[in-house]
């Protein structure tokens, strides 16, 4: 009977509990890499955007204290920041005569 | 899944960098032509202004504003860059030389004629660039391109320059009509998070304002450097405000005096060709 | 004592399970999105004021069009929410930045200043 309050209110303490989202070590260590690779590529065409480089610094600033959680998000934006900045540098090889003065 | 599709990326950008080099010259590169159609599209937008009128930026855009200017105008704050600069430029370096055995003419007189493109070295040279080269080929350590020595070395130049028009000349040789072309890339291409090109403020809005920022036209837009900017409370050299101008796209900047920047500036003063320097000027 | 593993086991499966159910509510929680004028106005965000007159803001510029009588003159909401998204697709030449395509502005965000624009 004894157990079976103590698993009671363990369940009950595991549901309160808040959630471990995907911030594994490894978890962070992917999405840095992911993120760095993409701006790394922005850089090569020139045009690396600053909201990248600061989502990139929280990231890994989050890293350092624990926080994978926000290590993650903060990566992933990164990510996409840098990919938003590829597909620019691409569209713009070409885009850029149109609006040349004629 | 996350890992591959980062290598697809890698590998696109790959391509894409092996397929796109700076801009080389094309059937479409003919810098009087474009000079022709630049200088139209600016008269034909401000009739009233007088050509000579472009060089002065958003002052020649509002009255309101040219009336300030004109009040600043009776103590120029930019005179202690000039007489900063005139001491710099006079000084000699630890070996006995100074900077008129670097330059044409002593080097007075001659800022109009910059940027010019070097035929030996195959590329664009830039009046703080050749100030550097001077101080490095007489055993002084380089100054920062974005700070107030440049400033004011520049400052003295292009005072002893001033009234003289821009005389830019870009020989028929494939490099330096690439590099002209690669400026006029660099000045129309969108870039930063916020997607502005140099032309979307000074081609499609100079004139108009941003909050209380009045734009100016690209027509003439270097004549004034390097300027004193109230908002900065200092001097700027051109560097500066190309970097500065990179940031305001939030893209981050390129380094001062890159191959782009020097290309960029090379096609804006051809564009300003028969324009008179103004420089060193104030501005809001 | 048979009984306490039993239970230390069924405690263990539903631990596991509890951070499996946990995982899908609070993972995706956000805080709500500011209030669209708030978002508008905001130089990080929105950055309205400095191309558009916009009642309720000072020192506008005049890039672009003033924005008044937003209702009237867009009845399609979701053709407001497109011109703050990108507004490059409808005008390749417009200097107006893509606050979606470029991440300015989330979707939620975008969606609180059409909100705020209504109203104008």
């Amino acid at each position: 009977m004894r157990a079976f309050f103590v698993a009671a209110s363990l369940i009950v303490i595991a549901a309160a509990m808040p959630a471990r989202a995907a911030g594994s070590k490894a978890d962070v260590d992917a999405a840095l890499k992911a993120a760095q690779d993409a701006e790394n590529a922005a850089g090569a065409l020139k045009n690396r955007w600053i909201p990248t480089e600061q989502a990139l610094a929280a990231a890994k600033k989050a890293a350092s204290a624990g926080d994978f959680d926000t290590a993650v998000k903060e990566a992933n934006r990164a990510e996409a920041l840098a990919r938003a900045s590829i597909v620019q540098a691409k569209e713009q090889e070409t885009a850029w005569k149109a609006l040349v003065i004629h | 899944m996350r890992n591959s599709c980062t290598a697809l990326v890698i590998v696109a950008v790959f391509l894409a960098i092996a397929g796109a080099p700076p801009v080389t010259a094309d059937d479409a590169t003919n810098p009087e032509a474009t000079f022709k159609a630049f200088r139209a599209y600016f008269t034909k937008k401000f009739p009233k202004l007088a050509l000579n009128d472009f060089v002065n930026g958003p002052y020649s855009m509002d009255a309101d504003l040219r009336k300030q200017w004109q009040q600043i105008e009776e103590l120029p704050p930019y005179d202690f860059a000039i007489e900063r600069g005139k001491d710099m430029f006079a000084a000699a370096f630890k070996n006995g030389k100074s900077y008129g055995d670097c330059f044409p003419d002593k080097g007075i007189g001659i800022r109009q004629n910059y940027p010019y493109f070097d035929e030996k070295s195959g590329e664009v040279i830039t009046l703080e660039l050749a100030l550097n080269r001077c101080r490095e080929a007489n055993g002084e350590a380089l100054f920062s391109y974005v700070k107030d020595e440049m400033a004011s070395l520049t400052a003295y130049m292009a005072f002893t320059s001033r009234g003289k028009p821009f005389d830019i000349k870009v020989p028929n040789d494939p490099r330096a009509l690439a590099a002209f072309r690669n400026g006029e890339r660099y000045f129309y291409t969108r870039r930063g998070q916020l997607n502005f090109s140099c032309a979307s403020c000074h081609v499609q809005n100079p004139g108009n304002h941003i909050r209380t920022e009045v734009l100016a036209p690209a027509l003439g837009i270097l004549n004034a450097m390097p300027i004193y900017r109230s908002e900065w409370n200092s001097m700027g050299t051109i560097s500066r405000r190309f970097v500065t101008c990179n940031s305001q796209t939030r893209g981050v900047p390129l380094e001062p005096q890159d191959e782009e920047f020097r290309d960029v500036e090379y096609f804006l003063s051809y564009m300003a060709n028969g324009l008179p320097i103004s420089g060193p000027a104030a501005r809001p | 004592m048979r009984s306490g593993r039993f239970a230390a086991g069924v405690v263990g499966v539903l631990l596991c399970a509890g951070s499996f159910l946990s995982n899908g509510v609070s993972a995706h929680a956000q805080a709500p999105a500011p209030p669209g004028q708030a978002l508008a106005f905001d130089r990080a965000k929105g950055n309205c004021l400095t191309c558009h007159d916009i009642k309720g803001g000072d020192s506008p510029g005049n890039v672009g069009p003033p924005l008044g009588d937003m209702k009237a003159r867009f009845p399609d909401r979701s053709e407001l929410a497109a011109i703050v998204f990108d507004e490059t697709k409808r005008n390749p030449e417009s200097v107006m930045p893509p606050f979606g395509r470029n991440l300015i502005m989330t979707r939620d965000e975008i969606e609180a200043v059409v909100d705020f624009l209504y109203t104008r």
